[in-house]
């Protein structure tokens, strides 16, 4: 399928997936498909109600920002046009090469089209509140029935089978669920600082990717398909180290350490305070000797000669009074020249880098070109987070099949009808007329 | 429901070597869960991992508590006498290598000796894939010999797993967990809230734990299986370069886009989005004192099912009046106060399970704070066989370990059997594996190498 779309040398050539997926956690499994070469066809309607929140949530691109142009225009806050879908900055981020279409699942005729998309691809992913395509009858079972092969991945918050099989969730609802939530933060009685965005739709979508991949491989070596339920909170779950263990063995329960470092003798560990506003380097003394070197790096002040100090043990039992000594030197320095001195010593530390720090400042992500330019068939050319890994033969590509960041909303409708599923101009048209496209 | 078999076995033809540090025990368990077989190649005092703590000290009655060592103590940290090390004194009570070696083989040899080569070298002919992690130096000194060896398994791929990559100016950076976190803008945007002046005193938090290296393990289980398909459709093996410090990166939802299209830096507030402005306070207490995540979407229908939840739970509000619909309109701040703490309210009234189970009746995505253990006899995971129960012989016990983020209706799609192994506990079934016959195994222990 699609195979003459795939001269390139990808990991993915000639699968085809048919991508109903919104929001970020089923688009995130997606988007790392389409840049191992999948041909993505992203399914979207666009009735007001129906249209995927990331199109019309902050950020948007600046008002000023046209086909031809993008970044070079410049940086400026929006509140977006309109009426316009097709201006997200991250729904842009989050859906490149991908091809989108519309259809209406609302239609008879649009599923039965969807259908017919189903019989001439490898997998089709959805993250849909629990039980819709069953509603439209386009659940697993329906679908199988069409296409024995197929691969069936739905992403839900709890998953679909389980006493909570109808739950609604968020990341962050997952996250709570998982326990994540709980650990991230500092000692009671703070509360718990959680996470500042939805993890659980980043790692799912991870996770989707590595499932669809053994399962696409099966499906090419045996014939056999898949029915894959992905839970965010299961995923949390898997993430949460070794509490789950400590508990069973101890009886006690989790609790929170804010940036220390519980299982190793490693201190000081945390973030401290630098020159500037909200500036801080986070900092990991791993052995006597780094903390000797830190100390003579900081001008050895009198605090830092304290027996108390001096060895790892000392260090842990007064971790309170070392941090805030430690703040007091941390805080007239500017937080890149400490970062490269400490690690002339070998000292793990890093500047808590904030977005422009990311993306203005960091050689090594420039060096290893994280960010990558592609096109927008509106806003223009703009940089997308890229892949962290280098593959020597089959390169990822957030460009994927289409070159491109993501579609407009429909903008491939007439090149997947017509050359992939094979419409004439008048089945087209008639399908425009009646809204199912 | 009826389904195609589960994928916990798909990948069982495949062989993967792994050699490192805590960089790459979770990918290859991620792979091992998938039916890998997993070799770890272990020096014969044992992976670094195995020194990371907490540490159990069997039996459990023998365990002890200590500030810096869960189960150990400072003062008398994991030995070579504990009862369960074996094979040259590598210690095998760490919690930490028990979560992310689930599955696995492990064979121990001296890996720098030069007898060990010939050996590498029948195994790198006989395995699919090689994982190498830990610091640049370690794993550029290693990947020498196995470009050498992949030359001759033109189908063998070989990835890396390093703190930044194998090129650019931070190659050489040292790192842990935390400055991942902080390098890579997670810490950034988690935290608490600013005071009323917009100024922290507070420091940006790590989330707890291990959460650079859990990104970096996914990217490198991605993107081997995604060379794993490409040798399928080729026949070619190639080289994989993951970095921790991209892999972290990728992984901050709207914090880059926010300064790419509008030029602004979000900011962190306590347990809820980093936004470029402060939103409002949502963090509610239940009646038996549990944190809840209890908070509305701007979409109309949450609204109305809050209203509903209101009168279910016998909490007076305005909410359908229409000089609450006004006051949305004029003043979209005060409304929005006025609801929060009608949310707080409710809470209030009930135990956290029970806010939990109402408010998800009627469709509010809503859910207490677990600690993670509060779920470990939640009948919902238990229906779902989210936790692998796996049995540790010198425990005496089974513990339960989280398994699988995924199930087909009725198997999970990951599959883990197998407590993390003894040190060497594999070394002469990955020997006879290798090719090795027993004269052979017998001059190699006479060498000193095993």
């Amino acid at each position: 399928m699609a195979e003459n779309e795939n001269t390139r040398r990808s990991a993915l050539a000639g699968v085809r997936i048919i991508d109903l997926t919104w929001l970020q956690v089923g688009p995130q499994a997606t988007r790392i498909l389409a840049s191992f070469g999948a041909q993505v066809i992203r399914i979207e309607w666009r009735h007001p109600a129906a249209v995927d929140f990331l199109r019309y949530m902050q950020p948007f691109a600046p008002d000023h920002a046209t086909a031809q142009g993008g970044r070079s225009q410049g940086a400026a806050r929006s509140h977006g046009i309109r009426g316009n879908f097709d201006r997200g900055g991250y729904y842009n981020n989050t859906n490149p090469g991908k091809y989108g279409i519309t259809l209406n699942l609302n239609h008879p005729k649009g599923r039965d089209l969807l259908r017919q998309m189903v019989r001439e691809a490898n997998a089709i992913c959805e993250n849909f509140s629990p039980g819709q395509m069953d509603k439209w009858n386009l659940g697993y079972e329906e679908l199988r029935r069409l296409n024995p092969r197929i691969i069936y991945m739905q992403t839900t918050g709890v998953g679909k089978v389980g006493t909570y099989k109808n739950y609604v969730s968020y990341g962050p609802t997952a996250q709570a669920m998982s326990g994540l939530t709980f650990m991230s933060g500092l000692p009671e009685p703070h509360p718990p600082a959680g996470w500042g965005y939805s993890y659980l739709d980043h790692s799912p979508g991870y996770f989707g990717a590595m499932l669809m991949m053994a399962a696409l491989r099966r499906q090419r070596q045996s014939g056999v398909g898949a029915y894959i339920d992905l839970s965010q909170t299961e995923t949390g779950m898997m993430l949460t180290g070794t509490s789950l263990l400590e508990y069973q063995l101890t009886g006690k329960p989790t609790s929170r350490y804010g940036n220390r470092m519980p299982y190793l003798d490693w201190s000081p560990h945390g973030a401290y305070r630098c020159k500037g506003e909200d500036n801080w380097i986070a900092i990991s003394v791993q052995s006597d000797e780094q903390w000797r070197s830190l100390i003579e790096e900081l001008g050895s002040p009198q605090w830092a000669l304290d027996a108390r100090f001096a060895n790892a043990a000392g260090r842990k039992a007064n971790e309170d009074e070392l941090d805030r000594e430690l703040t007091s030197c941390t805080v007239l320095e500017d937080r890149y020249d400490l970062m490269m001195r400490l690690q002339a010593h070998e000292i793990p530390a890093g500047v808590v880098q904030k977005a422009p720090d990311r993306f203005d400042h960091d050689p090594q992500l420039k060096a290893r070109g994280y960010y990558v330019d592609l096109p927008h068939s509106e806003i223009g050319t703009w940089p997308i987070e890229g892949f962290p890994a280098k593959l020597s033969r089959s390169p990822a590509d957030v460009g994927g099949l289409t070159g491109r960041a993501a579609p407009k909303l429909g903008e491939d409708n007439d090149y997947v009808y017509r050359e992939l599923f094979e419409l004439t101009a008048d089945e087209l048209a008639a399908l425009r007329q009646e809204d199912v496209i | 429901m009826k389904t195609q078999t589960s994928l916990g076995s798909s990948l069982n033809e495949l062989v993967l070597l792994e050699i490192g540090n805590e960089l790459g025990d979770y990918a290859a368990m991620l792979l091992a869960g998938f039916g890998i077989d997993a070799i770890k190649l272990e020096p014969r005092e044992g992976s670094p991992s195995r020194r990371i703590g907490p540490f159990a000290a069997p039996p459990p009655s023998a365990i002890r508590t200590a500030r810096t060592h869960l189960f150990g103590s400072a003062d008398a940290p994991p030995s070579a006498s504990s009862p369960v090390s074996n094979n040259g004194g590598g210690d095998s009570r760490s919690v930490f290598f028990w979560r992310y070696n689930l599955n696995k083989k492990s064979a121990a040899l001296d890996l720098d000796h030069t007898a060990t080569r010939p050996l590498l070298a029948r195994m790198a002919a006989k395995a699919d894939i090689v994982l190498l992690s830990g610091e640049i130096e370690t794993v550029e000194q290693r990947l020498e010999l196995w470009r050498e060896l992949a030359s001759q398994n033109a189908s063998l791929i070989v990835c890396t797993i390093t703190p930044f990559g194998l090129t650019g100016p931070y190659r050489a950076l040292k790192s842990t967990d935390l400055t991942q976190m902080a390098m890579g803008g997670i810490m950034a945007v988690c935290g608490y809230d600013p005071d009323a002046n917009l100024e922290y005193d507070t420091p940006p938090i790590a989330p707890a734990m291990w959460h650079a290296y859990h990104v970096a393990g996914e990217y490198a289980a991605i993107a081997i299986l995604a060379a794993v398909n490409f040798r399928d459709l080729s026949g070619e093996g190639q080289f994989i370069d993951v970095s921790v410090h991209e892999a972290v990166n990728t992984c901050t939802e709207i914090a880059i886009p926010s300064y790419i299209y509008n030029g602004q830096v979000v900011l962190r507030q306590t347990a809820r989005h980093a936004f470029p402005h402060i939103t409002q306070f949502r963090l509610s207490k239940s009646r038996d004192d549990v944190y809840m995540l209890a908070s509305l979407s701007p979409f109309e229908r949450e609204a109305r099912a809050f209203a509903e939840l209101a009168d279910q739970v016998g909490i007076e509000h305005v909410l359908k009046t229409p000089e609450y619909k006004q006051l949305e309109k004029e003043d979209s701040r005060a409304a929005y106060t006025y609801r929060n703490d009608l949310i707080e309210q409710l809470v209030a009234r009930l135990p956290a399970q029970e806010v939990f189970e109402r408010a998800q009746a009627l469709g509010l995505a809503w859910s207490p704070i677990r600690r993670p253990e509060d779920n470990l006899t939640d009948p919902h995971f238990t229906a779902r066989h989210s936790f692998a129960a796996i049995h540790h012989p010198e425990l005496g016990r089974d513990l339960l370990y989280p398994g699988t983020v995924a199930g087909d209706g009725e198997q999970p799609h990951m599959n883990y059997r197998r407590r993390a192994p003894e040190l060497g506990e594999h070394t002469s079934e990955v020997l006879e594996w290798s090719g090795c016959d027993r004269d052979e195994i017998e001059k190699l222990r006479a060498l000193g190498v095993l």
